[in-house]
């Protein structure tokens, strides 16, 4: 790590001296490993050794970056991004980057994660655990990723820090039946708390109650939406907080500060904290991350910040800074008062989804968009599941959903897959009422 | 990219005793900016280079990869590979269609060299594109614009003898466009995309796409009007006809989806073995003729090899509206007996070669754009579209339009706001009947693959006009 930390040092000196008015570099040393499965067996069982430098510094306030992956030449490198600097053009909003020196908390980590030797045991259980909910007929599909990254951050403007992050998922989807499947995810930072096996029941019970599904109806209805779903909807609504996708107009919160845009049992967060998978304890610009609330019960607070794009409105960073844009870590929603069974005793008749794909927007400023529920898709009638459906579609608004929010429950999971859940979230059961869905004519 | 190094990896794998082994080198040079509203956020530029190994031991397939240029680090790597295909423990054995080997290089021509226009020219085009737009009359409450250069050098060797060497440049860009007037405000995106030189911007025409967007998207705000639902004819414009391809034809062609390969994330296919569709299934009208081909000269998913070094060519995957070729590779050819059409393709070194789209397009017919609408009595002609999605199995899609019109007796009249069609893949494609002369093609970045791949594809085709479908 010293050496790593030396390197990265010596790279914002570099620039510094070669005429750089502010310079940021992070190392990230990352081991990664990843088995894929499908039909109930590996296909490929993959690793990755990345060893990459990013770089980013100003000149006149004109921004400029690139990631060092060649360390043969670190000071041409510099130097080509320096002379880039000065043939480019000022970005008058650039407000600089965190200036100060800062405490961190140690990063949690842990290492079983990279000395994983076997991990093929861990898609095992969650096959096997799949197939005893459901018999021999099952085909399970998925993918297993491990990651464990050293990283090391230096600015000229003061903070230097380290961190190491571990994280571990498991995503498992098995099928009962042609049609009928079911999804569920296993996500950690770290080995003592991951139970593959959990996911591959939760796929496996979802996938045998969705046999035999009939094409569902249209129409408005109050609809239960499971943890790994209701991931996807925060993952959306998440990243529209990034004061970024504010300035594009890519979001449903422009100008919305200070208003109520949720019921007051509402309450997200950003919180890249120790246990999720988003694990971090400083931004990319080197300012300890932190809790931040972007909808306290039910109002919009704050939207997720870097230093520039704080002092465009006129307030302080959040600790969200990428090397450009602000982002997202690790979204959550507070828990609700009512278990699982409680909330769905709520519904008369609605339906109960479990995962959707392909979130697509007509227009971000107004919300509208539409998204298509996959694996386990159900009519529940007086709390109970009455019969499994499929086909369906929720063409929808995303301010009237959150306004529609009725009921939440007091488990949540966490929850990460593929680019359909990302970033990761802490999600709950949730009843969302007047719900309109569609179907193919 | 040192070549050694990657011929050392091969030896040191073939010397592993596995039944198959290949070293896949790319050195990429990649700049990238990035414009809010007419302001440079940032300029972007790097040079990535590293290999893989991918290998086949005991009936299963390992792969590593690493950035690190040594011989050490090339044993280590394939030590890892080897370690984990042999894990797999595998009931059924992985086999590869077989291949000769080849030895080659390929390139693609730059008329107008990237490398020769400086970052300062590039940034001061897209400048100048932002600046066009905010004075075109048209209220624009925010852009979002990115160009994306890439120089990409691959290596690749295998236990079979191959030896390819290519290059490829690749410019691309994407705009996001508001329009707010009246207090609405309505969104659009334009993507462009092209191998070879910088040739390709002056062809692009984008500020006057962009202009025309702008001045649709106003149009739309002022006086668009809602559809009344109900059954009526559909011409879709050539934006429309491609995505319909890509994502109802294309996706559900791949043979690894097919296979189950992708059930858990891409998902799995409305055509398998024993289902209702497979090879020779009618799914389209007779006018219907989908391909997918790679060897488009400049196209934005052009290649000569795929990236287990097979020769390119032009898959017939609808052919007069019958299911006719899936796009495989060597992996799923051999699982259904048959031989890989070169569809392996990987973004970097760092990812797996899988089954992917090059081009994909609906050939074209004999009648004009006029002829189509004229013959329509009550429809719409959706040119363009924004939200767009389908499901896992590629079934159920869903387009609603852009830049679209009212077809009254032949005539085009008012635009029509947001109109929707959500429709079935062989209600949509059986529906066609008539396809016009013209094809156009459109830039696009097809997802796929866990870590996510996002390759660049055309999607593209005529105009085509579908009867009585319905329209919300």
């Amino acid at each position: 790590m010293n050496d790593i930390l030396n390197n990265t040092e010596e790279i914002v000196k570099k620039a510094k001296a070669m005429g750089a008015d502010e310079v940021l570099a992070k190392t990230t040393s990352g081991r990664y490993k990843q088995v894929r499965f499908s039909n109930n067996q590996v296909d490929t069982t993959v690793a990755w050794n990345d060893y990459v430098t990013d770089v980013a510094l100003t000149w006149n306030k004109r921004v400029v970056a690139t990631q060092i992956r060649n360390f043969k030449d670190v000071d041409g490198t510099i130097k080509r991004l320096i002379s880039l600097a000065k043939v480019s053009q000022e970005n008058p909003m650039f407000g600089g980057f965190a200036k100060g020196q800062f405490k961190y908390v140690k990063s949690q980590v842990d290492k079983k994660i990279l000395e994983l030797e076997n991990p093929i045991e861990y898609v095992l259980d969650a096959i096997n655990a799949a197939e005893k909910e459901v018999g021999s007929e099952i085909e399970s599909g998925g993918i297993l990723f491990g990651k464990f990254e050293d990283v090391l951050l230096s600015s000229s403007e003061g903070p230097t820090a380290m961190a190491s992050h571990s994280a571990i998922e498991l995503s498992i989807r098995a099928f009962s039946q042609r049609e009928a499947s079911g999804h569920s995810v296993e996500c950690s930072s770290s080995l003592k708390n991951f139970n593959p096996a959990r996911a591959g029941v939760k796929a496996g019970e979802i996938a045998k109650l969705a046999k035999n599904p009939k094409v569902g109806d249209e129409g408005v209805f109050d609809v239960i939406f499971d943890p790994l779903i209701f991931g996807s909807m925060l993952a959306v609504w998440g990243s529209m907080v990034s004061a970024f996708y504010i300035l594009t107009q890519m979001s449903v919160f422009v100008n919305k500060l200070g208003e109520k845009v949720a019921p007051e049992t509402v309450t997200l967060k950003d919180n890249p904290a120790e246990y999720s998978l988003a694990n971090r304890v400083f931004d990319d610009e080197g300012v300890p991350t932190r809790e931040n609330i972007f909808i306290d019960h039910g109002v919009l607070k704050t939207y997720l910040h870097n230093t520039s794009t704080a002092k465009i409105f006129d307030t302080e960073t959040t600790a969200n800074a990428g090397l450009v844009m602000p982002n997202p870590w690790n979204i959550e929603m507070e828990p609700g008062d009512m278990n699982k069974g409680e909330l769905f005793k709520q519904v008369k008749k609605g339906l109960y989804l479990t995962n959707t794909w392909y979130t697509r927007f007509q227009n971000y400023a107004k919300g509208d968009f539409s998204t298509i529920p996959r694996d386990g898709i159900f009519l529940i009638e007086n709390g109970e599941v009455k019969q499994s459906l499929k086909d369906i579609r929720i063409s929808d608004n995303v301010l009237n959903m959150l306004n529609n929010i009725t009921a939440i429950s007091k488990e949540r999971q966490h929850v990460h897959w593929w680019g359909e859940a990302d970033p990761p979230s802490l999600s709950p059961y949730v009843l969302i009422k007047n719900v309109h869905i569609t179907k193919s004519k | 990219m040192e070549k050694e190094i990657a011929d050392y990896a091969l030896e040191y794998a073939r010397s592993r005793g596995v039944e198959y082994a290949e070293v896949r080198a790319q050195s990429q040079v990649q700049d990238r900016l990035m414009l809010r509203s007419g302001i440079l956020e940032a300029y972007m530029s790097a040079v990535d280079s590293g290999f893989c190994v991918r290998v086949i031991a005991s009936g299963g397939i390992g792969f590593a990869s690493t950035n690190k240029w040594t011989k050490d680090e090339a044993k280590e790597i394939v030590d890892l590979a080897v370690k984990y295909a042999k894990m797999a423990n595998r009931k059924e054995k992985i086999k590869f269609a077989e291949e000769k080997g080849i030895e080659t290089n390929w390139t693609v021509d730059q008329k107008e060299k990237i490398e020769n226009i400086s970052p300062e020219e590039r940034i001061a085009k897209f400048v100048e594109i932002d600046k066009s737009l905010a004075s075109c009359g048209v209220k624009i409450a925010a852009t979002m614009s990115s160009c994306t250069i890439d120089l990409t050098s691959k290596y690749f060797v295998n236990s079979e003898g191959s030896r390819i060497t290519s290059f490829v440049p690749k410019i691309g860009a994407f705009i996001f466009i508001t329009v707010a007037e009246q207090g609405k405000t309505e969104q659009a995106y334009e993507q462009f995309g092209y191998s070879g030189g910088w040739e390709a911007f002056r062809e692009w025409n984008i500020t006057e796409k962009l202009i025309h967007n702008a001045n649709v998207l106003k149009n739309v705000i002022e006086n668009g009007k809602a559809i009344k639902p109900g059954v009526m004819d559909l011409i879709c414009g050539p934006e429309v006809t491609g995505i319909a391809a890509h994502e109802s034809c294309g996706h559900p062609m791949e043979a690894d989806r097919i296979l189950g390969r992708e059930m858990s994330q891409a998902g799995r296919s409305f055509i398998y073995k024993g289902g209702l569709f497979w090879i020779g299934t009618r799914i389209g009208s007779n006018l219907v003729t989908i391909v997918d081909d790679p060897t488009i000269e400049h196209s934005y998913g052009y290649y000569t090899y795929d990236d287990e070094g097979l020769k390119a060519r032009r898959r017939l995957l609808y052919k007069n509206g019958v299911i006719n070729e899936f796009l495989h590779n060597r992996e799923s050819a051999a699982k259904l007996g048959t031989r890989s059409n070169a569809s392996s393709r990987s973004v970097n070194y760092d990812r797996e070669a899988i089954v992917r789209m090059a081009n994909t397009f609906v050939l074209p017919g004999d009648m004009t754009e006029e002829e189509l609408i004229k013959d329509v009595k009550h429809g719409i002609f959706m040119k363009s579209f924004t939200e767009w999605n389908i499901d896992d199995k590629r079934f159920n899609q869903r387009y609603v339009g852009r830049e679209v019109y009212l077809i009254e007796n032949g005539e085009l009249k008012h635009p029509i706001a947001r109109p929707v069609i959500e429709t079935t893949t062989p209600k949509f494609w059986m529906a066609v009947d008539a396809v016009s002369k013209k094809v156009e093609f459109d830039a696009a970045t097809c997802g796929k693959g866990d870590p996510a791949q996002g390759v660049p594809v055309y999607t593209g085709g005529p105009c085509i006009r579908l009867r009585e479908v319905y329209i919300k």
